[in-house]
């Protein structure tokens, strides 16, 4: 029996006016895998995400969460976590007050939701700043809680776009650990990052998109034999990929003449 | 650095004050930062705050005409001599400016004290002493139309109007010192606020008291504004026979703004001098004047530490945390609890959360003139409907901060919609209950405001769930970020035009009805009413 998709895209486009973000993007992510989508700035990476969730309106495409298409909007979020690149939250209620109103937009059951806060805010270190406004946190902080307020619903997939920015070496780790063992557990991760040594050490698969298009997809031994390069790391074979080694070395090179 | 370079750098400092006030809305919102729409946006917020100053500045300019330069022509009140008229026309424009100054200030305070154009500035080969008379030639900006206006051209036509030079000079330093004053209170509360409430959270019943009594502190400004402009005759009225009642007393001339009225009014007729009140007057006003010279050195510091980052303007505050025990409710509630908890941290939220009950407080005053008859009662309904639904709008932009958030949560349409049209309609029915209860308190006809105003309640709830859903609609489909909603007048005034259209239509009816066949009034208006929350209610559910 094959297994059902996490996520299913085909054909993807977004476009901001004549502009197009992400152009006929195509990928799948399967239960227990941790799909990393990399590119370089402006790549079409969150554009893609904000699609993923429902927040953007694509211009064509075809998106299925777990078979149910993003029509069926209420269903598929319910089974999502999201972590937004920028963390915008409701910034004069506290974190209690914000994750109240996730917890009742998401119907949780006080119980269940209390147990599974609780760890999650000594596990990520938030519960010392409960009854401190958004406001008042630090980016990290802020990250944090959004962190948490994905995770209270045990999400079956996850989508985190840029998660580790602002975290400290501990919830990074922890966050890193989270991830992994989501994974195992048999849940989905999408996450963006422009860390190539933690997209090389948490990620099954990765798709590296450049100018809104996928160039390149797959294991990152996958992608070392794709561009011929035995011992490569990750960002060299981005580098590669998204065309920018031989602009690289001409900058570095222009940079050292002008010392 | 040389005070026109620091004047030219301000400008820029000013340029992105005003346009954070309309960008930091945008924030977490779907729409793309487009480089032509930033632009739009840019222009956009400069001629809202400009717009802001001018409003003002017609204020002002209007009560001054109304009020203030009447006096110095030798216009008055029969059997209230003329002096007297002046003190009375002195005081209440001064009390004019004082709360419209500061109601104005307390709109873009704000976003001065929070803006980050000090995060900018710093980096820059600019030394503190430059950054902080930046930010201070910025704060100028803000205010500097209103503030000129009144400070030169009305002393300027005081004095031609009276031919008294001395009265054009003391109405200059009464101007002058209001002027000080209302900055310093605008400066003072957005300090207090940052520091006491926006920085600071907590959950205990303490805490949320606390926080309404500042937010009550806060917005009484606009309030006194509302009432001015309101009733700005009838008070200048009040304070010239109050002041003739009063002038006995003598001690009036030491209280603030009198003492300014009885100065100017001796400066501009010295035949009519009475001594003892003129020395009470000339020192309380040097006592005013000092004050006055120490709010705007409380002002420029303040400025100073916004402009250093020194001193802390915003000082967070931590609670300790017991436990991290959350009750969540039905999704309806939690947007509701969610909603009127930002409400009770935004003064521009909150008055609008107090607006209606407010506005009927104030058309209470009307019941004193005579018989409430069903025109009156349903000019009234229509007059707190209208104040009612500016509401959703607002509420809609409350998610606006954040919209690209609440977007992707399992959230209906219809459950956005249906819980913020039950916030409205509780906040219209509590002006009902104001007005009901002032009704019986009176004795005037409360069984027909009952009646009507139960019924129109219908007809409130019906109009906001339309509001909502051509809101909601253009949300979902991603036309525009709702924070944003009222930096685009037009998609605003689009918005709640059809909102007051349903409100009116019963009541038209109504009125018709009276004409042709009163016993039908209630009838036609119930049915109305019902049949547009009846209609509502189904294109809601459908969503």
């Amino acid at each position: 029996m094959v297994q059902q998709a996490a996520v299913t895209v085909e054909g993807l486009v977004v476009a901001y006016g004549s502009f197009v973000a992400v152009d006929n993007l195509s990928f799948t992510v399967h239960p227990g895998e941790v799909y990393g989508l990399l590119g370089p700035n402006g790549a079409g990476k969150t554009s893609t995400i904000k699609a993923l969730i429902g927040v953007l309106q694509p211009r064509s495409g075809k998106i299925q969460v777990y078979g149910m298409p993003l029509s069926d909007e209420v269903a598929v979020k319910s089974q999502i976590g999201y972590v937004p690149e920028e963390v915008v939250l409701f910034d004069s209620l506290t974190p209690r007050e914000f994750f109240e109103f996730i917890a009742s937009v998401r119907r949780l059951e006080a119980d269940v939701v209390n147990f599974r806060l609780e760890r999650l805010a000594c596990a990520l270190d938030v519960k010392q700043y409960f009854d401190t406004p958004i406001a008042a946190l630090s980016r990290g902080n802020k990250q944090k809680v959004a962190i948490t307020a994905a995770l209270l619903h045990e999400p079956k997939l996850l989508i985190l776009d840029e998660p580790l920015i602002g975290l400290d070496a501990r919830s990074s780790k922890i966050l890193k650990e989270l991830i992994t063992f989501h994974a195992k557990k048999g849940g989905a991760v999408i996450f963006s990052t422009h860390i190539m040594e933690v997209a090389e050490k948490l990620c099954t698969r990765v798709g590296i998109i450049n100018k809104g298009r996928l160039v390149g997809e797959g294991t990152v031994e996958g992608l070392r034999k794709l561009v011929k390069s035995a011992e490569g790391s990750l960002e060299d074979i981005f580098l590669k990929v998204t065309e920018q080694e031989k602009d690289m070395q001409e900058i570095i090179r222009a940079l050292e003449e002008g010392q | 650095m040389k005070i026109a370079d620091l004047w030219r750098l301000s400008r820029t400092a000013y340029k992105e004050v005003s346009f954070q006030s309309i960008f930091s809305l945008r924030t977490g919102a779907i729409l793309p930062q487009k480089e032509a729409d930033i632009g739009r946006l840019a222009r956009s917020a400069e001629v809202n705050t400009l717009i802001s100053k001018i409003i003002t500045t017609i204020f002002i300019a209007a009560f001054g005409f109304t009020i203030f330069l009447p006096t110095a022509i030798g216009m008055g009140l029969p059997k209230v001599p003329k002096e007297m008229v002046i003190v009375g026309g002195v005081t209440a424009f001064l009390a004019v400016l004082l709360f419209l100054i500061a109601f104005m200030g307390l709109q873009v305070a704000t976003s001065l004290v929070s803006s980050k154009i000090v995060e900018v500035l710093s980096p820059l080969p600019l030394s503190k002493h430059d950054i902080s008379w930046i930010v201070f030639l910025c704060f100028i900006k803000i205010f500097d139309i209103p503030l000129l206006i009144a400070l030169l051209v009305f002393p300027v036509l005081y004095a031609f109007s009276s031919g008294s030079f001395l009265g054009g000079l003391a109405s200059f330093l009464s101007i002058g010192v209001t002027e000080i004053f209302a900055l310093a209170l605008t400066m003072g509360l957005a300090g207090f606020f940052y520091s006491r409430i926006l920085s600071g959270g907590g959950r205990s019943k303490w805490k949320a008291l606390l926080r309404f009594i500042f937010l009550i502190v806060w917005i009484l400004p606009s309030f006194g504004a509302y009432l001015v402009m309101n009733f700005a005759v009838q008070i200048a009225q009040t304070f010239a026979s109050m002041t003739q009642i009063l002038s006995s007393l003598q001690f009036i001339a030491l209280i603030y703004p009198f003492s300014f009225g009885f100065l100017v009014s001796y400066a501009s007729f010295p035949s009519e001098i009475n001594y003892f009140i003129l020395t009470l007057s000339i020192i309380s006003s040097f006592g005013y004047s000092t004050l006055a010279a120490y709010c705007l050195k409380f002002v420029t510091s303040f400025i100073r530490r916004i402009g250093t980052g020194v001193g802390g303007v915003i000082t967070p505050m931590r609670e300790i945390v017991k436990d991290t025990i959350i009750r969540p409710q039905a999704p309806w509630f939690g947007i509701i609890r969610k909603d009127l908890r930002m409400a009770s941290r935004s003064p521009s939220y909150a008055s609008l959360f107090l607006l209606p009950a407010l506005q009927t407080a104030i058309l209470v005053f009307s019941f004193s003139f005579g018989e409430v008859g069903l025109s009156t009662i349903l000019g009234m309904l229509f007059g707190m409907s209208l104040v009612t639904l500016l509401l959703p709008p607002t509420l809609l932009s409350i998610e606006g901060v954040s919209s690209a958030y609440t977007r992707s949560l399992p959230l209906k349409k219809r459950t956005l919609i249906l819980a913020k049209t039950m916030l409205t309609t509780v906040i219209y029915a509590i002006s009902l209950v104001v007005l009901f209860v002032a009704a019986v308190f009176l004795k005037k006809n409360f069984v027909s405001i009952l009646a009507f105003g139960a019924v129109h309640t219908f007809s409130v709830a019906a109009a906001s769930m339309l509001e909502l859903t051509i809101l909601a609609n253009k949300f979902w489909k991603g036309d525009f970020a709702l924070g944003n909603v009222y930096a685009r007048l037009s998609t605003f005034i689009l918005i709640i035009i059809p909102g007051f259209a349903m409100v009116l239509f019963p009541i038209l009816a109504a009125l018709i009805a009276y004409f042709l066949a009163d016993y039908f009034v209630l009838t036609i208006f119930s049915t109305i009413a019902i049949l547009e929350f009846a209609t509502m209610m189904l294109a809601v559910l459908r969503e």
